[in-house]
């Protein structure tokens, strides 16, 4: 459906726009949103793989994101590596922990694998308040930093200011992005959404439920801790606070409100919701009421997401006729 | 010579209930096995344990030989031992090609979608190809299941109930499929109610009772068995009821 000329025009336009954004917008604190945003956005186009394709509600992916922080803030403060160094271990941690916790969980599907998710989570933030000895608890780690990229022939180019970490931030959205987009777009995209629509029938077929379950639960954490590794840098700090289920929630709502099972709908939910309450603070005591009732709103009127409506619009009418009539 | 699937003494007990007390069946490339039993008697229990979903508390299955009794569904189901189900089992909101081409890609077919549009020719649905699921008859997509079935490369076909309410129309369409299979030399243990299509196209019938196998043997002479006219046929007025 993405491969029309249309949608290549459109993709190199967002692209260009996207890469754009310092060039135009000066102002600190809309630079800080959209680094945010695209925090975020790698994020849940990770978790989007498990609950928008494979079709499972998992709630510890706010959990591996924290995890991914602390990853690579611990490397950074115990063993002083750098970001560069802390990002992907941050990545591969995260990764082999959601194996083996998938190799516990992702036999079971629906509320007990909702709930385990939960435990898990809530089990990972009593660590990170407890083992004071190695994470200070609730007084955090402070004191991480954005480490220059260092490339031959040119010499050191310094990231501290916002509108250069902004680059860092939207390459590895992008790489993110990529990624998942790449596999579900394999024959495996295939079997997670088959998984996602008849999991008895997909394994009486010949298709491992478990195994692909698998490869989602394990790649979008992996690209959580990555993030989380990102916003840790970005932050400078990092405490207990990341595991607070406020931020799972938010990313679920990116997911579901952004269009699940689609990548750019997440990464679009990604933005408007990073955005959208900082726009709300206009409504001062009103501000979390508004941002409900939009919640609200958007589930009841766009169930799909806000990319299902936005697709329908701009494709071509013939297209958008067989594509109802095959809905 | 052993039989392409063969099922040894299979005991299944669900808590204190014996739902299987050690039923021995076989079946060969090109041949049909109806197995006919009254609600509840194990039939579909039966399939289970040969699909892997359900594991025998005593007892065997062989393919082509080797246990397979122990493995996975999904395994089970790449060796070429497929089934469908009682109830129907679709790729709801999914397009006919993409669900059909589920069996194809857990084989790592290079080419899903050619296997999955074979399977829909073979049973007729072709042209409905980029229709979803969910859009179909209840009749199409009892078809449909079969061609789901179908691009899983099956040795051995499991049918649950195929013509379950299906009008005479419907049900002289599987038959002729399923007679189309056999003579591809696909191996087929078939378990339905409609006493017409057990009795027109079977081979073998077995005929299980309270998880017990209680005849055996070509159609007509299973017809005509005093043990099953007693434990599942009845009186001839309520087998016709039942039949239908």
């Amino acid at each position: 459906m993405l491969d029309a000329l249309p949608y290549r025009l459109a993709t190199i336009a967002v692209l260009v726009a996207l890469f754009a954004i310092p060039l135009v917008v000066h102002d600190d604190y809309y630079l800080h949103l959209f680094i945010v945003s695209g925090i975020f956005a790698a994020a849940v186009v990770g978790l989007d793989l498990i609950v928008g394709y494979v079709g499972q509600l998992s709630l510890a992916h706010a959990a591996f994101f924290a995890m991914g922080a602390y990853t690579s803030a611990l490397l950074f403060i115990r063993l002083h590596w750098s970001m560069w160094l802390g990002l992907p271990a941050a990545a591969l941690l995260v990764g082999v922990v959601a194996i083996v916790l998938g190799s516990i969980i992702l036999r079971t599907r629906g509320h007990r694998f909702i709930i385990i998710t939960v435990v898990f989570a809530e089990l990972m933030r009593l660590v990170a308040t407890n083992w004071v000895d190695m994470t200070r608890g609730f007084m955090g780690l402070p004191g991480l930093v954005v480490p220059p990229l260092v490339l031959p022939g040119i010499g050191a180019i310094d990231l501290t200011s916002k509108s250069r970490f902004y680059y860092v931030v939207l390459v590895a959205a992008i790489v993110a992005f990529v990624i998942c987009r790449v596999i579900v777009r394999s024959s495996i995209g295939r079997k997670f959404v088959l998984i996602r629509e008849n999991e008895p029938l997909a394994e009486s077929l010949g298709i491992s439920a478990f195994r692909y379950s698998m490869i989602a639960f394990a790649v979008g954490a992996a690209i959580a801790g990555a993030a989380g590794s990102l916003y840790a840098h970005y932050v400078g700090f990092v405490s207990p606070d990341l595991f607070n289920f406020s931020y799972v929630t938010i990313m679920l709502i990116m997911v579901i409100l952004g269009g699940k099972g689609t990548l750019v709908g997440p990464a679009l939910g990604a933005v408007i919701f990073t955005f959208l309450p900082e726009f709300l603070r206009e409504a001062s005591h009103w501000r979390m009421i508004t941002f409900a009732a939009i919640l609200i709103a958007a589930t009841l009127f766009m169930p799909k997401g806000i990319v299902f409506p936005l697709l329908t619009h701009l494709l071509p009418r013939e297209r958008r006729l067989r594509n109802a009539r095959a809905a | 010579m052993p039989a392409l699937l063969e099922g040894h003494r299979l005991a299944v007990r669900f808590g204190g209930v014996a739902a299987l007390k050690g039923v021995d069946l076989a079946v060969d490339a090109g041949e049909v096995l109806s197995v006919i039993g009254p609600n509840g008697a194990g039939k579909t229990t039966l399939f289970n344990v040969i699909t892997g979903r359900v594991r025998p508390a005593a007892g065997a299955v062989l393919f082509d030989g080797e246990p397979i009794h122990r493995l996975a569904p999904f395994r089970i189901a790449l060796l070429g031992v497929v089934r469908t189900f009682q109830k129907t089992e679709v790729f709801g909101p999914l397009r006919l090609i993409d669900g059909v081409a589920a069996g194809a890609l857990a084989r790592n077919d290079p080419n899903p979608l050619a296997r999955a549009s074979e399977a829909l020719s073979t049973v007729g649905l072709d042209r409905k190809a980029h229709l979803s699921a969910q859009q179909l008859s209840y009749g199409d997509q009892r078809l449909l299941e079969i061609a789901q079935a179908l691009a899983a490369k099956p040795k051995v076909l499991l049918l649950d109930e195929p013509a379950s309410g299906m009008n005479h129309h419907e049900s002289k369409r599987i038959m002729k499929l399923i007679v189309e299979l056999r003579a591809r030399g696909l191996a087929m243990i078939l378990v339905e109610h409609n006493m017409h299509v057990v009795m027109s196209i079977s081979d073998r019938v077995i005929v299980i009772n309270y998880g017990e196998k209680i005849a055996e043997g070509r159609p007509d002479h299973v017809r005509n068995d005093a043990r099953v006219i007693e434990a599942y046929l009845g009186v001839p007025q309520a087998a016709d009821a039942r039949a239908r």
